[in-house]
């Protein structure tokens, strides 16, 4: 592709020419030409102060950048802990085989479509999720891969599609509070909306029409609210359009309607209950004047997450309506100390994961004394499998803008910056929305009280960057390497000044203790941690979604009573909570209270909010592996720990799941595991052998059965053979599915799979009526016994 | 300027406020090790082998970076921190693809610098490739007839067109090279050797060409043992073994031929000579009665430093077991007399222990190419005019030629190496994967091995700080990373101004001189 120079100018001219332009040039260049050419780069260094070292080493280490032309799609599999779990490595394998990808090859011949692996697309109740271009589809299997394709070729070329789908080319029906979440934007909200609209107009029904950030329902998606007057407000899960005017009759038609409404309401209950929309399996069974909302609803406390469901995220003047920013307000009215005091008395602790207690951390930034002080909220929320800083960015970016707003005024902070995950596009544009509103508004810029302007950098693909220390170096145009502290960012932060850097939730909750007091917020939680935390919670779980609880409050109650359970009626085997920084907890270790000590204690940490539920079919050694081969690809690689230290982790965990792992492989994984925590410079290397650690101390009978050859959960697929049983009656649906042809076509005889083609793909197991298809060890035991089934 | 205390290992020091760790270290005169560490851009936390235990905290703290602080008590030596730094040596060498010393080298007993004097082989200096084969091997013409030639075995061109003709180049060397060799000045130290074959000859001229005097008792009428005896004329002509001898009888000395020592005069030997080295062949049933440790094969020594149970005894050769290779018996007399110099200075009696060597093994045929970027695609030269004449000038040339020059040209300053060698790394420990190809890329006066690269990033760092034009960067992140010049540029596009800054500032040999 030639380069248009003037172009180029043109985005010189408007992001700058100094180093801290560069990701943003970079990520101009990449919007236009979906990747980089290096003519253009060439270029850049020519027309600014930036060198080419610097420019190859910036785009090299940020995940978002491409040096090669992509093909016109992009289809990326989330490959995010809940959709790992439901076996998205196969649907990523499944992907490659259709479009006849080879080796390091990532498009296909044709050039259309590129395909690529993304850590998490925050769809966790829908996995396994993949995304080509900005359609998402929900539950895809392996075997639907080129319906999938077939469909986004009817969808790419219509204006309006329908933005959220099944394989089946069927639209999923998301969140349906008429809410504003990007998930909810990406499942069709908008169409139930429109119908909401005609129906009100057609009927001329006075009510007033809500857009509402993300409720956390996800399992429900979508969700809608009626609100009659004066009466209790009702909330319908899973709603299609067609339901809608059902919903709307119930609530504001006349009484003498009643005969139409019964009817109306029939064929809705009907629709939700029986599900229609997907082979998959998970199935959502759902009733919808449900006791389970209340449950999911029940035991928690929103804090951070106060408006939810009930303010339209930019609207200005409802979140004043809603009491915003009185408690910045009233912050102002007090010494700055005194804002300190309340946070440091409120015992709230960082919620990015580290825990670090707030008030102090504001404390050190205080006491510094420079012209300059930066403020910066991190909302590079990377853990796969976690998606509360998105949501609270989407759906509350004003409380957000308070808290940092009011952190500014305590510390005099002088700028501030929201760093976001370039991944997060419709946080990045709401945050903009609501800077830009919050200017015209007099609440921020040189002349609003606070006098202080915040501006968005978004990230450019790189877990790293979370760490505070990266983030910063990301600000300032670097690779984001981390650096060895002290000095701490309070002191020797962004450009070298004092930098005050907290998480998007801890600056949520800012508002809420300030308004509210220390001893409100700190009567909440228990003994060593208080206040509130909000949750990712996916997995094997009946009823998934964001949620907000009270410190102390024990795994199982989220589970049992939050979450309804683990889906399925399986089994608890654990829980994987803070993600790739966090561990494995057992199910025998359940009643453990959700605070940062007790967490601790038993080798797991808070992390930033995923909760993972496994069941009995997960196996421990490959979710170590998942999390390794996440950190791995995730480390920075500046430091030896970290950057060899979790490779040959990765390499040991890979031989024990091919069956060549010996006894002292379990030994050596403690060393090295010991010494990568120990050595490691930043928070990721050192956390980076915690799923490991967790899991080799509570499930190490599992590793040792993969040493000896057997994969008790069948999940790793060296160690496992498929083969048809007797219950077989040839009915031929593991032969249609099986996409290499290993099962020959043979109605009403017994199938056999042939082992040199067979790729494991679970395609047929999944697919057969009769519980026919066994998995067991690939390794027969000498003395010719049959081998024990596994499933 | 204010001052703090901090205590390292148990010792109390008074630094200025803002030095590291490492710089109160220093003053203490305690050595941390260090390989990302550079003066000129300062510290890049990359290494992480500068690993101290805060004993307040129980943390690791890199020591090059954190500074000293008030009432700091730092341990910088005990086990655990051996066990730190071990690691992550073992884990950076598990990703160091490169040979430390040439195979051929490794396999020659006397560890022969066999690269380097084929390069000035190639280069017509002669003269100076003596020098560098009489730093391990005495007799250099002699063995050029008859060494059953072990290097040559090794020899990365063995499988592909022909192994180099190390021991036919040497032996050109040996006759053909001319040096003028002065012995140190006198210590007075004197030391009396038994035996006047290969051990004892070589651990003789060493002795005595660092200003020891050296007493050589032969009990037969000629100098040379088993050389003279052994060996048809046809194979090793006698004027080429005496000319050797004499040039060792030239550098002082003296023979005392048909004396043979029994029990007394060994004890009267201990008395008049500060040790004594036993270099007479298989030993006799008298000798097991001298006082000195032996079993079936030979007196009893210590592996490295060839010390009997007497500490002033030394015994190599044949008297330790029977040897009919020239060479080990060779080998072990300069490595005795590495000891011997060792004890009679004070110091540890070490020997002359093999040091750490990084290793990969046999090349794959892609790095063949990568190889013959700095030798010849020629086949192995024969002598024209037989065997038994050797090469002519011209020969030796075009054969030095043809080696690939496997050593690395920052063996003997190697940071990487002298603390895998100081902590006892073991590089197979994590060698879990295949590993990398190796890559070699040349510029006018430097070299760079990509695979031995340990990502410190002070070549990226210094280039920076130079302005280069392209200088090096990062490529891509994690374990994945690479050290390149930008838009894939040459290397001599990369470095035109800092090539040899660079090259010297390497902590490894992935950045060295093109010049040893």
């Amino acid at each position: 592709m030639s380069v248009d120079y003037k172009h180029i100018d043109q985005i010189v001219a408007e992001k700058g020419t100094a180093k801290n332009s560069l990701i943003p040039i970079l990520q101009a260049i990449q919007a236009k030409y979906n990747y980089l050419p290096e003519d253009a780069l060439r270029y850049v260094c020519k027309k600014t102060d930036i060198t080419p070292a610097q420019l190859v080493g910036v785009a090299g280490f940020y995940h978002q950048f491409r040096m090669e032309p992509a093909g016109d799609h992009i289809i990326k599999v989330c490959v995010g802990t809940a959709c790992h779990v439901k076996g998205a490595g196969r649907v990523y394998d499944a992907f490659r085989r259709e479009l006849k990808l080879e080796g390091a090859q990532k498009t296909d011949q044709s050039g259309k479509y590129t395909v690529s692996e993304v850590s998490c697309l925050g769809c966790c109740t829908l996995a396994p999720v993949v995304q080509i271009d900005n359609i998402t589809y929900g539950h895809v299997q392996p075997d639907q891969v080129n319906r999938v394709l077939d469909d986004f070729d009817i969808q790419k070329n219509k204006k309006k599609g329908k933005r959220f789908r099944t394989p089946e080319g069927k639209e999923i029906k998301g969140e349906i509070r008429i809410g504003l979440g990007s998930c909810c934007q990406a499942s069709g909200s908008a169409e139930i909306q429109k119908t909401v609209e005609e129906v009100v107009q057609t009927e001329g029904i006075n009510v007033n029409l809500k857009h509402v950030g993300c409720v956390g329902m996800c399992h429900q998606v979508p969700l809608v609210e009626v609100l009659p007057d004066g009466k209790e407000p009702i909330l319908y899960a899973k709603v299609q359009p067609g339901d809608v005017q059902g919903i709307i009759d119930r609530h504001f038609q006349p009484a003498s309607f009643w005969g139409k409404l019964g009817r109306a309401l029939d064929q809705f209950i009907d629709k939700a209950q029986t599900d229609e929309h997907w082979e998959s399996i998970e199935r959502y069974s759902i009733d919808v004047r449900e006791k389970q909302v209340s449950s999911f609803l029940g035991k928690q406390i929103p804090i951070a997450t106060e408006l939810r469901g009930v303010i339209n995220p930019v609207d200005f003047d409802e979140y004043l309506r809603h009491k915003g920013f009185t408690a910045l307000e009233k912050a102002m009215k007090m010494p700055p100390s005194e804002v300190i005091d309340t946070i440091y008395d409120s015992g709230l602790r960082g919620r990015g994961g580290g825990g670090y207690l707030t008030g102090a951390k504001w404390i050190a930034v205080d006491v510094q004394e420079s012209d300059t002080k930066y403020l910066i909220c991190n909302g590079d929320e990377g853990d796969p499998g976690a998606f509360m800083d998105r949501m609270l960015l989407e759906s509350y970016p004003y409380r957000v803008i308070e808290g940092m707003l009011i952190a500014a005024y305590a510390v005099s902070a002088t700028k501030g910056y929201f760093y976001i995950r370039a991944e997060y596009p419709l946080a990045v544009k709401r945050v903009n929305e609501a800077l830009k509103i919050c200017r015209e508004r007099g609440v921020l810029g040189k002349n609003s009280p606070s006098k202080i302007d915040i501006e968005i950098y978004e990230g450019a693909g790189a877990f790293v960057c979370g760490e505070e220390t990266a983030l910063m170096a990301s600000i300032e145009g670097n690779r984001g390497f981390p650096r060895a502290r002290p000095p701490f960012p309070a002191q020797t932060g962004l450009f070298g000044k004092p930098t005050l850097i907290n998480n998007t939730e801890t600056f949520a909750m800012i508002p809420y203790i300030v308004q509210n007091g220390a001893e409100k917020f700190n009567s909440i939680g228990n003994e060593n941690s208080k206040g509130t935390k909000v949750f990712a919670l996916a997995g094997k779980i009946a009823r998934g979604g964001l949620i907000e609880v009270p410190m102390g409050i024990t795994l199982r109650q989220v589970i049992d009573e939050i979450g309804g359970g683990v889906a399925n009626g399986k089994k608890l085997k654990a829980v994987q909570i803070g993600g790739p920084s966090g561990g494995c907890i057992p199910y025998w270790l359940a009643d453990t209270p959700i605070d940062f000590k007790s967490l601790n204690e038993i080798g797991a940490m808070m992390g930033s909010g995923g909760l993972v539920v496994l069941d009995e079919t997960d196996c421990m050694v490959d979710i170590a592996k998942y999390f390794l081969s996440f950190t791995q690809d995730e480390s920075c690689g500046k430091c030896t720990f970290c950057r060899i230290g979790t490779k040959r982790m990765l390499d040991i965990l890979n031989r024990i799941t091919q069956g060549k792992g010996k006894m002292e492989d379990l030994d050596e994984l403690e060393k090295i595991a010991h010494w990568t925590e120990k050595g490691s410079l930043c928070n990721l290397g050192k956390t980076a052998p915690n799923p490991i650690v967790t899991t080799l101390k509570y499930f190490r009978d599992e590793y040792e059965a993969h040493i000896n050859g057997v994969c008790p959960t069948g999940k790793c697929t060296d160690l496992i053979s498929y083969s048809v049983n007797d219950n077989c009656i040839g009915c031929t649906k593991c032969a249609q599915k099986c996409p290499v042809d290993a099962i020959a076509f043979t109605p009403h005889e017994k199938h056999s799979i042939d082992q040199e083609l067979c790729i494991k793909c679970d395609s047929c197991r999944q697919v057969c009526p009769e519980d026919a298809i066994d998995v067991a060890p690939s390794d027969s035991p000498k003395g010719g016994e049959k081998n024990p089934k596994i499933l | 300027m204010i001052k703090i205390k901090i205590k390292i290992n148990n010792t109390e020091i008074e630094v200025t406020e803002g030095s590291t760790i490492l710089q109160a270290a220093n003053q203490l005169g305690i050595e941390i090790p260090t390989l990302c560490h550079n003066e000129e851009v300062g510290h890049l936390n990359s290494c992480m082998i500068c690993l101290v235990k805060d004993t307040h905290s129980g943390k690791f703290i890199p020591s090059c970076s954190r500074k000293a602080e008030q009432g700091m008590d730092i341990v910088t030596n005990d086990e655990e921190i051996h066990e730190a730094r071990r690691t992550g040596l073992e884990l950076l060498l598990s990703d160091h693809v490169g040979d430390c010393e040439a195979p051929c080298t490794i396999a020659c007993p006397a560890h022969m610098d066999i690269p380097q004097m084929n390069r000035l082989l190639a280069a017509g200096k002669f003269d100076e490739a003596l020098r560098i084969v009489k730093q391990n091997i005495a007799l250099p013409a002699v063995l050029g007839y008859i060494c059953p030639a072990p290097c040559e075995g090794a020899c990365r061109r063995k499988p592909i067109d022909g192994t180099v003709s190390i021991c036919l180049l040497k032996r050109f060397v040996g006759e053909n090279g001319q040096i003028e060799e002065k012995p140190a000045s006198a210590t007075g130290h004197k030391v009396a050797i038994a035996g006047s074959g290969p051990a004892g000859l070589s651990a003789a001229y060493y002795l005595q060409l660092k200003g020891i005097q050296c007493d050589v008792f032969e009990k037969s009428p000629f100098i040379g043992g088993q050389l003279q005896t052994e060996i048809p004329d046809e194979k090793l002509p006698k004027n080429v073994l005496n000319k050797e001898i004499s040039a060792i009888e030239k550098l002082g000395v003296n023979f005392f031929l048909n004396t043979e020592i029994d029990k007394a005069q060994f004890e009267k030997l201990q008395q008049d000579y500060n040790a004594v080295i036993i270099a007479s062949g298989e030993i006799a049933m008298e000798q097991k009665y001298w006082g000195l440790d032996w079993n079936f094969k030979g007196f009893i020594v210590d592996s490295n430093t060839y010390q009997t149970n007497n500490p002033k005894v030394f015994a190599v050769g044949s008297a330790l077991r029977s040897s009919k290779i020239a060479i080990r018996s060779l080998a072990q007399g300069k490595e005795a007399a590495a000891s011997v110099w060792q004890m009679l200075n004070g110091l540890p009696v070490k020997g002359q222990p093999m040091k750490f060597n990084s290793r990969f093994g046999k090349l794959v045929i892609p790095e063949y190419a990568q190889y013959l970027k700095e030798s010849v695609d020629e086949k192995r030269v024969e002598p024209g005019q037989g065997t038994l004449t050797g090469f002519s000038e011209e020969e030796v040339k075009s054969e030095a030629a043809r080696c690939l020059h496997c050593d690395c040209r920052k063996a003997t300053n190697c940071k990487l190496r002298d603390y895998s060698d100081e902590y006892d790394a073991v590089q197979k420990r994590f060698a879990y994967e295949e590993r990398k190809a190796v890559r070699k890329q040349f510029h006018e006066t430097i070299v760079y091995e990509p695979e031995k690269c340990i990502k410190c990033g002070i070549c990226v760092a210094l280039t920076e700080k130079h302005r280069e034009a392209f200088g090096f960067t990062y490529i891509g992140r994690g374990f994945d990373v690479e050290i390149g010049v930008p838009f894939n540029e040459t290397i001599s596009e990369g470095l035109k101004k800092i090539a040899e800054k660079v090259a010297d500032a390497c902590p490894t040999g992935a950045l060295a001189r093109k010049v040893k």
